[in-house]
């Protein structure tokens, strides 16, 4: 299949539709977040916000808008002694790589079909890892801003933060690499198809231990709770944006928003099918691009599925404390790695097995790998925290 | 065995049913929503909670029937200064723990609400952002003439001065003091009228006692005169 | 950076050659969002590890003692509402019962059955606050916090119910009550013991079992028996170190020996934070079962005894104490024959369990001393005066 070259139309048309839905996703996710975490702790969250100059509240969707204009003017404040220029490049370090790999998520949006025949911009072949080359910058500019801020708080949180993403960035790509194991191609939209044709990877044992994990590192890649050390409020005050405010605080926090939607984006690509869904059918020769029931749907799909996870995301920070610093890397060496290698192992005898196309062959192979995979963890869970368990305690009359 | 991560779980389930149950059982929400004109979403408690817009500034808007807030001085009658209570005795200025209170003894006396002259205060100042709503001053006050006031909305944009009360400012009358704390007012009342039968009776009592002392007396020098009468003859 | 005096035991800092290296000095706080209040932590740190810790307090002292001294007996009382303002109650009834001790005022029956309920259902609220509290500086974003301060919700409108003012009470008098509770406040009370037990169960099934919560308070914090005796430690914190000491049923002071309760202790000499996380969570029963004996049995008739007019207690000395939620709180009182006190003093639970705060985060992560403070239930109103 031959491109043309591209036109800078065509990068238009493809890139500025998906930067203003994913701001736009950013604006109504941190509604739904203060508006679902209100709610887990029995309160309203934002309400009043609605149209300007009405008593029209509109379940306080306003918000998002009032917080925006409130950081554009808030004071920009930089900390005498603070590194100027890092300080400054820090934010929208943080800011590009996270928008950047948006646009290599398989997402069919109705445009992108109809520019010139069909072009398909950003369907990489090297996708996945591209995807996790350029999400490792996000490291640097976490450092950047702890370093330029010049301040001890913001120091810890830099410190924290580079050993917590290099820690999870391993279990990450080992679990990813399950995936691309089973399929046998680093393309996006390969992966997609392939899950279209057989089943939604986390439907399998492998496949689900590797969800888990991919999504446990996800949390712990955009310093999310339970992992969110970086910026411990109740312990170094706000980590590594401890000295930032107004817009460039917005940045850092749309940046975090972005680098969320991504994650849970290629969470959705390599597990759940991406696009797939009812009323979507993937074309076997056209990679990426499906037949649909109406001119979206699949795009639809994709982005339901991101909000699912995004939800988990939400509910689990509202009910979990934060780990502490060597439970957390104690967790990723010594529980998540071992086992993403177990599970490495596992898938491949798995994809062997299902290579023989025996039905009774391939339920006992999912069977034992379930049980194998289950049983390692509680080994590494049993030695790693054995003593911990509840007490007894006793009365005096 | 237990399952893997079943605390995290049972924790989720926790706050999954709290996120589900704020939308249905009212009394989950422990803030009220103070978007004016809800009528069902109000304390469950409340007083004369505030309704409508703008209601919140009006005098006799109260938070709840138990609740104190600052000190106000109350007056029987409708003419407040004629009726007030207050006779510029200055214990509460004496007992109250913050110094809040500042009494200017007038200097000539006046006929109070019951016709008996008594002094009253020429100014009675009260620094509503110092006193610490205690409460001593109204249970040191031997006149009934301090009560607390539940009146919450006080903000002021004067700096210095605007949170100064004065004496017009502090004056309620004894019918504004039963709206608000009903049963308080109407114990204190009872006790009040309690103590007016007893004062009554006493001096009643005192006066009987007086009379037939003096009767007694009179007996006695009467007889006492006869006897001398006798002695004499 | 100055090379650490006094540090760790077992500690030694790794010196490599050609490389400077030091210590990092964090003062964590007086403005910071895990202290509780202006309570400053001056740390030394080697990389996460706390290698050497400084309380620092008194940022909000406000000369309680003093003022106290020079005003009358009953003008103290709302000022020992600020001294926990968690508590105001059980401040109150130790003021109260040093007060009563000086001149022997008879407290009536319904008044003690009153001060009991008063002071368990602000056991109650100080235990869920704290342990909400406790949780929030492990991380969680506060929604243990909020669910306990729902519930504590309905027991503030109880107090302000009985006195007007939700969390400065200043209810107690000498001899008594100041008032009596309103019609129907028993039942209302009755109602909110008698739904706490589920609230209780929720609390426990979100907390008790999380794994995280458990490895990060096990081991965490370690306050030997020894130490906490010798420190004076008192409360929750001293059962949770393996000593069974509990005042209301050592002194038995009030009525509390009409009741029948238990106390929880631990028995092994571990006293990490999280026995005196489960401690408190197993108190709270506890303060149920006697709120019920309370309110079932509780008689009518007169709410204050027959006090003096003008208090003024001949010259002696009383020393008064109770079991607070956060350990002994203590009066001390001299009279001289004035209306005012000689020497009035406070003997502040938190200050004295917060004396061993450096002794349990030596040689700790930076975020446990954070934990370990949160354990330790300081209210820095107590702390400073």
């Amino acid at each position: 299949m031959s491109l043309e070259p591209l036109t800078l139309t065509d990068i238009l048309i493809a890139t500025v539709p998906l930067m203003l839905i994913f701001a736009t996703l950013f604006a109504f996710t941190t509604w739904l977040e203060r508006k679902a975490l209100a709610r887990i702790q029995n309160r309203i969250g934002p309400n009043k916000v609605g149209i300007p100059c009405t008593r029209i509240g509109l379940f306080g969707l306003g918000q998002p808008a009032a917080d925006g204009i409130k950081m554009i003017f808030k004071e920009d404040i930089v900390p005498r002694g603070a590194d100027r220029l890092f300080h400054l490049l820090a934010p929208i370090l943080a800011l590009i790589p996270a928008m950047l790999v948006l646009c290599f998520l398989p997402l069919n949006f109705p445009w992108i079909k109809n520019i010139q025949g069909l072009v398909k911009p950003f369907m990489l072949d090297g996708a996945v890892i591209f995807f996790f080359a350029i999400t490792g910058l996000n490291t640097l500019a976490v450092f950047m801003a702890g370093w330029a801020s010049r301040n001890k708080y913001s120091l810890l949180g830099g410190i924290r933060a580079v050993a917590q993403m290099v820690s999870y960035e391993i279990p990450l790509v080992l679990s990813a690499v399950i995936v691309v194991m089973m399929v046998g191609s680093l393309n996006a939209a390969e992966i997609v198809k392939e899950q279209a044709d057989e089943y939604w990877f986390i439907l399998s044992p492998w496949g689900f231990t590797a969800f888990v994990i991919f999504f446990i590192a996800a949390l712990a890649e955009t310093n999310r709770s339970p992992f969110d050390l970086p910026e411990a409020e109740s312990e170094i005050i706000a980590g590594y944006f401890t000295e930032y405010s107004g817009f460039k605080f917005a940045l850092f926090f749309l940046g975090e928003y972005i680098a969320m939607f991504a994650i849970s984006g290629l969470a959705v690509t390599l597990f759940l099918g991406g696009g797939d869904g009812p009323g979507v059918t993937m074309n076997p020769e056209d990679q990426g691009l499906a037949t649909e029931a109406f001119p979206g749907l699949s795009a639809v799909w994709f982005l339901a599925k991101i909000f699912a996870l995004i939800a988990v995301m939400i509910w689990l920070r509202g009910t979990l404390p934060r780990l502490r610093v060597d439970q957390l890397m104690g967790f990723a060496w010594k529980f998540m790695l071992p086992l993403s290698i177990l599970n490495i192992l596992v898938a491949g005898f798995a994809w062997h097995a299902e290579q023989l196309d025996n039905t009774i062959i391939t339920v006992i192979t999912w069977v034992i790998s379930f049980a194998v995979l289950y049983g390692a963890a509680s080994g590494l869970n049993q030695l790693n925290r054995g003593k911990v368990r509840p007490r007894e305690y006793k009365y005096a009359e | 065995m237990t399952l893997l991560g079943s605390g995290i779980f049972k924790g989720m389930a926790v706050t999954f049913r709290n996120f589900v149950g704020s939308y249905f059982h009212r009394e989950r929400l422990p803030t009220n929503d103070y978007s004016w004109r809800t009528e069902g979403s109000l304390p469950q408690h409340a007083g004369d909670y505030p309704k409508e817009e703008g209601e919140q500034l009006r005098d006799t808007t109260t938070v709840t029937n138990y609740s104190r807030n600052f000190p106000m001085l109350l007056h029987d009658g409708s003419e407040p200064m004629d009726t007030i209570r207050c006779v510029a005795c200055q214990i509460c200025e004496r007992s109250c723990p913050p110094q809040c209170i500042y009494i200017e003894k007038s200097t000539e006396k006046k006929e109070d609400s019951s016709g008996k002259m008594q002094f009253y205060p020429a100014t009675f100042d009260i620094d509503v952002s110092v006193c610490m709503s205690c409460q001593i001053c109204v249970e040191v006050c031997p006149f009934d003439a301090i009560v607390m006031n539940s009146q919450f909305e006080l903000s002021t944009p004067n700096r210095f001065g605007g949170l100064l009360l004065h004496q017009g400012d502090l004056l309620k009358s004894n019918d504004y003091y039963h709206k608000i704390h009903p049963e308080e007012a109407a114990a204190r009342d009872k006790r009040i009228a309690d103590e007016k039968t007893a004062k009554e009776a006493k001096k009643k009592a005192a006066a009987e006692a007086a009379k037939k002392k003096a009767e007694a007396k009179a007996g006695a020098e009467t007889e006492a005169g006869d006897e001398k009468k006798e002695v004499a003859e | 950076m100055s090379s650490p005096t006094a540090t760790a035991p077992n500690y030694e800092l790794i010196q490599q050659d050609g490389l400077e290296t030091s210590l990092l000095e964090v003062s964590m706080g007086p403005h910071h969002p895990s202290t509780h209040g202006v309570f400053r932590m001056d740390v030394k740190l080697d990389g996460e590890t706390v290698v050497d810790l400084q309380p620092v307090f008194g940022y909000l002292h406000r000369n309680h003692e003093k003022l106290a001294e020079n005003m009358s007996y009953l003008a103290s009382m709302p000022f020992t509402d600020r001294l926990d303002y968690f508590n105001s109650m059980t401040n109150n009834w130790a003021y109260a019962l040093a007060a009563e001790k000086l001149v022997e005022i008879e407290v009536p029956e319904r008044a003690e059955y009153l001060r009991v309920i008063m002071a368990e259902l602000t056991r109650l609220v100080n235990h869920i606050s704290l342990v909400g509290f406790f949780i929030n500086d492990l991380g969680a974003l506060g929604t243990p916090l909020l669910y306990a301060f729902r519930e504590r919700e309905k027991i503030m409108d109880l107090f302000e119910q009985a006195s007007g003012a939700r969390m400065m009470c200043n209810y107690f008098r000498f001899g008594g009550l100041r008032n009596d509770v309103p019609e129907g406040w028993l039942d209302r009370t009755r109602e909110v013991v008698d739904r706490f037990p589920d609230f209780l169960d929720e609390y426990e099934k979100l907390l008790c079992e999380n794994e995280i919560i458990l490895s990060r308070t096990q081991g965490v914090g370690c306050l030997s028996r020894d130490l906490a005796i010798s420190a004076g430690i008192t409360g929750p914190m001293l059962r949770a170190s393996g000593v069974n000491y509990d005042i209301r049923k050592v002194d038995q002071y009030g009525i509390y020996n009409r009741f029948k309760f238990r106390v929880p202790y631990t028995d092994d000499d571990v006293g990490d934070c999280y026995d005196r996380f489960m401690i408190r969570m197993l108190e709270m029963r506890e303060s149920i079962e006697i709120l019920k004996q309370a309110l079932r049995d509780i008689p009518g008739g007169d709410i204050i005894g027959k006090a003096p007019k003008i208090f003024k207690p001949k010259p002696a000395e009383a020393y008064a104490r109770v079991e607070g939620p956060k350990g002994e709180l203590g009066f001390y009182l001299i009279a001289d024959g004035t209306p005012k006190p000689y020497r009035y003093r406070v003997r502040p639970p938190s200050l004295i369990n917060l004396t061993v705060l450096r002794d349990m985060c030596l040689s700790q992560k930076i975020a446990d001393a954070v934990v370990i403070l949160g354990s330790i239930d300081i209210v820095l109103g107590e702390v400073d005066r």
